[in-house]
């Protein structure tokens, strides 16, 4: 039987790494995701769990190291916060470009400036396009089994890709809650060992990583474009198994929070759902008919689900806790994603982008009051006067 | 436990770095690598950080090794050799394998070593892992189409250091001594040489000296460049023989705290001899190549061989 403790978002991740038996972690320290390497660093020199920690110089040398240990047959666990992500830019596309299964945690943070240890969703989003799977766990317990579920969706011989298993920092990653621990033989039947036959071996020699001619490039890229569509159905095969052995099912795309009968919805990913909830929650009570659309998986993206799930509202507003200056809409990239999803439905559900909680400042229940309200006006004039909001400048 | 080898004729037959390759005729570094690779035999994993022993052999998806190959990015061989070392170490003691622990060596340029790959490698030493990293110095980022890189000689011409009338020498700076930096700092370090193509017996018993060390061995392989440095196809091993015999490169090697001269010429040739075969140096005035003196009689003298031309 597993057990329940009340722990960090840092503490359930290097938990989910421990039963996941990793052979390889690089660890290099950033605030906030350092608690979870310090958790494993403590796991390992007290024996229980047995991995090579290598001490990395840098993120960048954090996800070489992964990437040769990866190659080489070894689980691999890395991870990193802010200019931390973006240092190690460089090696994100030869990883999956290898399909190489390696999974990092993400705990975000923003960039400089403004330099704070506060969480912003920006560091993740820079490399979004980098051939990973990404998603956002919003609660310590949802960090847990998103490292499991990870890591048997890329180590999926149909599927060979790694995973930036994200959590909001200090939101996420050093608040505490309720998690169920799975027993490690249960974990064990979930997640198999490690096998890539595709791997640097004496006995079968192959070169990994020659360069290509263009002419070669188009159908290597189309490879890999293969590979992140068809693990479409795979992220749903997971989803199932760990819903059936471990009990908690999850929708593996969104997740819908008092939708039905609902006029306005915000749209957003990550731990600020959860405050976003509670003011829902309170709406409803007054009798609003408001509800909410999490974002579960990022890459890649769910358009169809999301359309789905977005196509039923009057108005559709959504929460960018990123920067993307410049971007279409001059909100943020879930706006710009949650258009293209709802594409052809635009002039008949207006979609409107909130920037909140830059810098890591929390997003109040206030903000997402002003946020609903602000929906609500817009769906009784039937269209809106601005196409994105920036909190608390413009709200 | 790889043994000494005796003579040229006695070395292994076998070969791991095969011909099928595109890199220049003439070209230093394939040499280098075909002895490299011979000397460390068939249990043995490479990698290539970008530079011209990535892109010339491993052109449409092919290469030239018989045993496995890896690319890196030119910043960070030591860190993914880091990583293949970890997970060997990993694997066997969990039993996940029934591999034996590999020969893991990075083959580096200059620059994918000295220069923007030396944060990985010195982080790869520091942490003591077991691997050979070979630098290869062909003394500019060659692959580029001829750079200047911390170890291009004072005086050579490059594209980023033409000379002209405003800069008459070229290249202002003296070179980079990265086997110093190696050598001095890294209290892990098991093995260190320096070696050069032109003395081919030295080179592969450096490489099985470096591979039998329990732990991070660094080979630094001096492999001139005919395209680079302007010279002609067939002068290859001329060249790397008069750069020793000049006092422009030094061979030594570093074991358990003891420097040891492994090549020590008859008698030192003027710098001039050297440079004067080389399209790179032809704009050089005197005072240039006095400079060039002063240079190889320096890095003589700290390696404890007498010096017999003077430098004004």
């Amino acid at each position: 039987m597993g057990v329940v403790k009340r722990i960090s978002g840092c503490v359930a991740t290097a938990t989910a790494v421990k039963l996941a038996d990793v052979d390889v972690i690089c660890s290099y320290p950033i605030r906030p995701y350092t608690g979870i390497m310090s958790e494993l660093a403590r796991m390992v020199a007290d024996g229980e769990l047995d991995a090579e920690f290598v001490y990395g110089e840098g993120e960048h040398g954090q996800l070489s190291v992964v990437y040769g240990a990866s190659a080489s047959g070894a689980r691999t666990f890395t991870g990193s916060s802010g200019v931390g992500v973006t240092y190690a830019m460089e090696v994100y596309s030869p990883i999956s470009g290898e399909r190489l299964p390696v999974q990092m945690a993400i705990a975000d943070r923003t960039l400089d400036p403004p330099g704070d240890f506060g969480s912003e969703h920006t560091d993740a989003l820079c490399c979004r396009d980098q051939g990973w799977i990404q998603g956002w766990a919003a609660t310590p317990q949802e960090a847990l089994d998103m490292t499991l579920m990870y890591y048997r969706i890329g180590e999926d011989p149909r599927v060979l890709l790694p995973q930036y298993a994200c959590q909001d920092g200090y939101f996420v990653s050093h608040i505490l809650g309720e998690v169920d621990i799975p027993e490690a033989a249960k974990v064990k039947e979930f997640l198999p060992p490690y096998k890539n036959h595709h791997v640097l071996d004496v006995r079968t020699p192959q070169i990994i990583g020659a360069q290509m001619e263009p002419k070669m490039g188009p159908g290597m890229q189309y490879q890999r474009y293969q590979a992140i569509e068809g693990s479409r159905k795979v992220i749903e095969e997971v989803h199932d198994e760990f819903g059936r052995l471990f009990g908690r099912k999850y929708n593996p795309w969104v997740e819908e929070f008092m939708t039905d009968d609902a006029e306005v919805a915000l749209f957003i990913q990550g731990g600020h759902a959860e405050t976003a909830k509670t003011v829902v929650r309170r709406l409803r009570n007054l009798g609003e008919k408001v509800g909410l659309v999490r974002l579960r998986t990022f890459r890649p993206f769910p358009t169809q689900q999301v359309r789905d799930a977005l196509s039923k509202f009057k108005v559709v507003g959504t929460v960018d806790n990123s920067v993307n200056f410049g971007i279409s809409g001059a909100a943020g990239v879930l706006l710009t994603e949650a258009r293209t999803a709802m594409y052809g439905m635009g002039d008949k559900i207006p979609t409107v982008g909130f920037v909140a909680g830059l810098g890591g400042e929390m997003i109040t229940h206030d903000e997402f009051y002003k946020m609903f309200m602000k929906l609500k006006e817009i769906a009784k004039a039937g269209k809106a006067d601005k196409e994105n909001y920036w909190l608390p400048f413009e709200l | 436990m790889l043994e000494e080898i005796k003579s040229l004729r006695k070395a292994p037959e076998e070969e791991y770095y095969v011909p099928g390759h595109r890199t220049c005729a003439g070209c230093g570094p394939a040499l280098q690598y075909r002895l490299v690779a011979k000397a460390a035999g068939p249990n043995t994993i490479f990698l290539g950080p970008t530079g011209c022993m990535y892109v010339a052999n491993t052109s449409y998806g092919c290469g030239p090794w018989a045993v496995p190959w890896i690319h890196t990015q030119i910043t960070n061989g030591g860190a993914v050799a880091s990583g293949i070392e970890a997970a060997y170490k990993a694997i066997i003691r969990k039993k996940k394998t029934d591999a034996e622990f590999p020969n893991i060596i990075v083959m580096a340029g200059d620059g994918g070593s000295s220069d923007i790959g030396l944060q990985a490698l010195s982080a790869a030493f520091y942490r003591g892992h077991n691997i050979l990293f070979i630098a290869y110095d062909n003394e500019s980022y060659a692959n580029t189409g001829i750079q200047t890189s911390p170890t291009t000689p004072y005086g050579a011409w490059t594209t980023f250091s033409p000379a002209g009338p405003v800069i008459p020498e070229g290249k202002k700076l003296m070179p980079k001594d990265l086997p110093k930096m190696m050598a001095h700092g890294h209290p892990e370090l098991k093995y260190l040489a320096t070696a050069s193509l032109s003395y081919p017996l030295d080179l592969m018993n450096k490489v099985r000296k470096g591979l039998n060390a329990e732990g991070p061995a660094f080979l630094y392989i001096h492999a001139p460049c005919p395209k680079g440095w302007s010279f002609p196809a067939d002068k290859t091993i001329e060249m790397g023989k008069l750069a020793v015999e000049t006092g422009m490169f030094q061979l030594y090697e570093l074991h358990e705290g003891q420097y040891k001269l492994t090549y020590q010429p008859k008698e030192i040739k003027p710098v001039e001899e050297y440079i004067k075969l080389q399209g790179r140096f032809s704009h050089l005035q005197p005072e240039h190549i006095q400079k060039l003196q002063q240079f190889a009689n320096g890095r003589l003298k700290e390696v404890g061989i007498e010096v017999s031309v003077p430098a004004q």
